[in-house]
Order: structure tokens, then sequence, then C-alpha cells
């Protein structure tokens, strides 16, 4: 079965394409097919970070009908079983994809023939962004233990919530419910996540369908850059208040060292697992596969703290 | 964003109802780091109004659950409305701390006025002076002073925690089991102290005694 993993968070350089392709460097070493790919449309430098020079033109050749699938367009990088599709070469404006292509990309990602496909996502809370995020129910999200990536952090899951809760809205018929909860509270619901309260309140019948909805997410999420001064409890107690105050499933998959040899790979250009795969980091990293590839949520449902 | 208000205080603590007291206490704090206004985790997440209604609300789990009377109360209250069943509660393994040392000694200053009153016996005095008034002081004058007084080791131990192996070795002359001199010195001061006798004296006769047996 495939597996999308959405890799996001909201704020830059915090590690997310770091993480991206070390971690399908890592699950391409277990012997699964991998696809890495670059949707920080606009700015993608994850072929960097892997160490190709010319990643081909990718995304683009598909937009433009050039190559008719997704697959054709996958190039393999220096780890067997690991592939690569850059947004690279698309045009300087694609940052401001049109709705029909970015539904074009998301349904041929489905489609992707490949144990594990991972998505690269960009900086921001932009649409584009969250809906690639949504593409699984098993989005990762990559923060640092710093105030600003924190508030950055809840902004994307209250960002992501209100983006699929209208989605819900609109496949199950609650405009009239939405509106007016948008009207009596000028706009101020439409900014704040206790949106889900409102609606909550104004159609106490769809109650439980909005919360099932909600509750099949699985997200995910990394501390990374963690230095060793900190209270190593930081990510458990992410979870305890992830799981009791937001509606959906949240698993703290482990921290990632903070290590200069991860900057010296950047500059190198050389992955950084392959490059140095015994470091304390690259252990964090190998927890972290592991842990993703043990707790399928498929296979083992988390209970709901409630 | 979803908050307490249909927890129940073992919920918002996180622990399961037969938690001991030890273990509400210790997640009490856990709770607290995670909700106090300076937490990294949680600063930005809510309003101040919010903050304190959850505080309040785990300081109120807290001082239910901690309270033996209150805490059966919630329990009952618990079991009533079907939340939690009786069985679990009933079977609570409150860990009790395990006293350390086992003494039989139940009041300390009784023990000191009877080895006060056994010493100003003549008979006893006699004999304590016999010892002291020696210049080398072995293990056999102490063990007869103490046995003069009527202290058993057991007692001793008790009162000054010298671990009984170790007045074993004093009174018996082991010295090669003895402790390093500097706490020999304070294990000798200790238990002159506590059988009335003069702790100098004592520690003199003894680290001679002990100089010239090994010069032997």
């Amino acid at each position: 079965m495939t597996e999308i993993y959405p890799i996001g968070g909201g704020k830059g350089g915090v590690g997310k394409s770091f993480i991206t392709a070390n971690l399908g460097a890592l699950f391409a070493k277990r012997g699964k097919r991998v696809v890495l790919i670059d949707l920080d449309l606009g700015a993608s430098n994850l072929h960097t970070l892997l160490g190709i020079n010319n990643p081909g033109n990718g995304i683009n050749s598909f937009l433009d009908k050039t190559a008719k699938k997704l697959d054709r367009v996958a190039v393999p990088t220096i780890i067997p079983n690991l592939f690569f599709i850059s947004s690279l070469h698309c045009s300087m404006e694609v940052a401001n994809l049109s709705h029909a292509h970015k539904l074009k990309i998301i349904n041929a990602i489905k489609k992707l023939p490949f144990d594990y496909i991972l998505l690269d996502l960009g900086t921001g809370t932009d649409f584009n962004t969250l809906d690639f995020f949504l593409t699984s129910k098993q989005g990762i999200f990559i923060c640092t233990p710093e105030p600003t990536s924190i508030e950055n952090s809840f902004r994307f899951i209250k960002t992501v919530y209100l983006r699929k809760l209208k989605q819900i809205i609109k496949q199950h018929a609650f405009q009239s419910i939405i509106k007016n909860a948008d009207a009596s509270s000028n706009t101020a619901a439409m900014q704040s996540p206790d949106i889900i309260e409102i609606i909550l309140k104004h159609d106490p019948d769809r109650k439980e369908l909005l919360k099932n909805k909600l509750n099949e997410f699985h997200f995910k999420f990394i501390l990374n850059q963690f230095r060793k001064n900190l209270d190593a409890t930081l990510g458990d107690q992410f979870e305890t208040v992830f799981n009791r105050h937001f509606y959906s499933n949240f698993q703290f998959l482990g921290n990632v060292g903070y290590d200069v040899r991860i900057h010296d790979s950047v500059l190198s250009k050389k992955l950084y697992i392959h490059k140095y795969p015994y470091t304390p980091s690259s252990t964090d990293l190998k927890k972290i596969a592991e842990n993703i590839t043990n707790n399928r949520p498929s296979e083992q449902p988390e209970q709901e703290i409630s | 964003m979803k908050n307490f208000e249909r927890l129940t205080y073992y919920d918002i603590l996180k622990i399961p109802p037969n938690s001991s007291s030890f273990e509400i206490k210790r997640a009490y704090r856990d709770a607290l780091s995670i909700y106090n206004e300076d937490s990294l985790v949680t600063y930005s997440l809510f309003s101040s109004d919010e903050r304190d209604k959850i505080l309040k609300t785990i300081e109120e789990a807290f001082l239910t659950l901690i309270n033996e009377n209150k805490r059966s109360a919630y329990d009952r209250m618990l079991t009533d409305s079907g939340q939690v069943d009786l069985s679990i509660t009933s079977m609570r393994n409150q860990k009790k701390p395990v006293p350390f040392y086992s003494s039989n000694i139940t009041d300390i200053d009784n023990f000191a006025e009877r080895v006060r009153k056994k010493s100003r016996e003549q008979e006893v005095k006699k004999l304590t002076n016999e010892a002291l008034s020696k210049d080398l002081i072995s293990g056999d004058d102490l063990k007869k002073v103490r046995e003069a007084v009527d202290v058993e080791i057991s007692e001793i131990n008790a009162i000054t925690r010298i671990s009984v192996s170790v007045i074993k070795s004093i009174e018996g002359n082991q010295f090669e089991s003895l402790p390093p001199e500097l706490y020999l010195k304070n294990f000798l001061r200790t238990y002159a102290k506590t059988l009335k006798i003069d702790p100098q004296r004592i520690i003199d006769g003894y680290l001679k005694n002990i100089s010239l047996a090994q010069k032997k």
C-alpha cells in the first residue's frame, strides 16, 4: 500500500526539506520504493540536499503535458530505490498555481506507484501548501523548540483545520451555518479554530460527523534542531496538549538533535544520512523512520483522549 | 479548542484511578509544567482567561485527589455516574513508605532517660570508670560498659543509625573490617554519647589500642 506523508510546518528554516530528504533515504535503504516530491513551489531546493545538480524538468513537464504520467518525470538519486520529482524548472510564477493544476498534481500524486511518497512543502499557510498537506491523513509537521516556530506550528495546525472544515462543509452542505456563524461574529470566527465550537453549537446534529472527520487525522510531528540543554519531555508534553485540545490524533515521532555537520553536509551538497550515517542526529532520524513504519494508523489505531 | 469540561480529574492529571498519592503529586507537577504561563508548549495557545480556568481546574483536581476523604467522595460520584468502574478504585494500590530501619524503640527520650538512670547506679559507675581509666580501650571494654547499662546492639543501631555490623566489629576488635579512621572516630563518639560516657576518652583509648595492635 502506498503511504503518502506530506511534510510541512508553518515556519521557514526548521528543516522540512532536510528531514524529507533524509527520511526518504532511510526508507529506501530499508528496501522500500520511495519518491520525494519538491512541492515548495517557487522556492525548490530539495535537489541540492540530495546532491542532484540537474533534476530534470520534473513537475513542469507533467504540467505542460510533455510527460503524460507523473512517475515518468521521477529521476533516480545516489541511493537505490530513492527517486525524486523536482519543481525547479517550473515557471517563475508557479508559486501561484492554478486550482486546476493543483488538483491535477494532487490526483497524480495519489496514483504514483511507490511504497512511500514524501511531499516537501513550502513555508507558510497558503492554500496550495494546505491542500498538499491535506493530500493524506497523516501529515508530518516539523518544528524547532523555539517560541517562534511553536507559534507558527499552532497557527499551521489551526489553518489546516480550517481548510479541512471548509472542505467538509462544502461536501456536506452546511454553508448556511458557516455563513451565519461568519456573520454573527464578524469574521472573528474565521480567524480562530474555535469555529469548530461555533459550528457544533449551531448544528449539534452534525457534531458527530465533524468530530469523526477530524478524528480520522493522525498527524505526526518532529522536533528538529533539538539542543541537549532542553527538557527531554518537551515532545511528549506537546503530544499531550495536541491530543487534548485539538480534535485529531497526534503522534510525537522524536527529536532530531542539533549537529553542525548538518550544515556542513548542506554546504558540500551531500545527503547528510549518507555522508554521516553514524552521528547522533542520524540515529535520531533512524528512530523516527522506524516509528513511522511501525506505527501505521491503519494497523494500530490510536486511542482518543476525551 | 477542546477543554477540560468533560474530563474526570484522573484524566486531567493523566493518571489511572488507582494512582497513589505519590503519583498524583508527580502528575500535578507535570501538568503545571505544561500549563504554566511560561511553558514553551502552551504559552501561545491559550488566552490568559483560558489559562486561569485550566490551572484552576488542575488545582481543583489535585486538591480533591490528594485528600483521602474528598477523593473517596469523588470516586463514589464517578462510579455512581458510571464513568469509572468501582472495582478499579477499590483496588487502589496506595504505596505506604517502607521504613528503612525497623526498630522496636518507639520513644527515644525514654531510652535516654533509662540510660541516664542506669549509668548513675554505683555498680555501673564503677565499671565505667574502670574502663575509662585504662590507657588502651578495647572493644571488650566497650561491650562491658554497654552491657552494664543494659543496652542492646539493635537499640544503638536504631538510635545512632550505625550499622549493626560496624558496632559488632568495633566491639569484637575486628580491626580489618572497621571503617576508615574519620568515620570510626565519629562512630565512636556517637556510641559513647549514647552510653553517656566521655567520647574523647573512648576515641583516644580505642585508636591507641588499634595502632598498638597493628604494630605487633
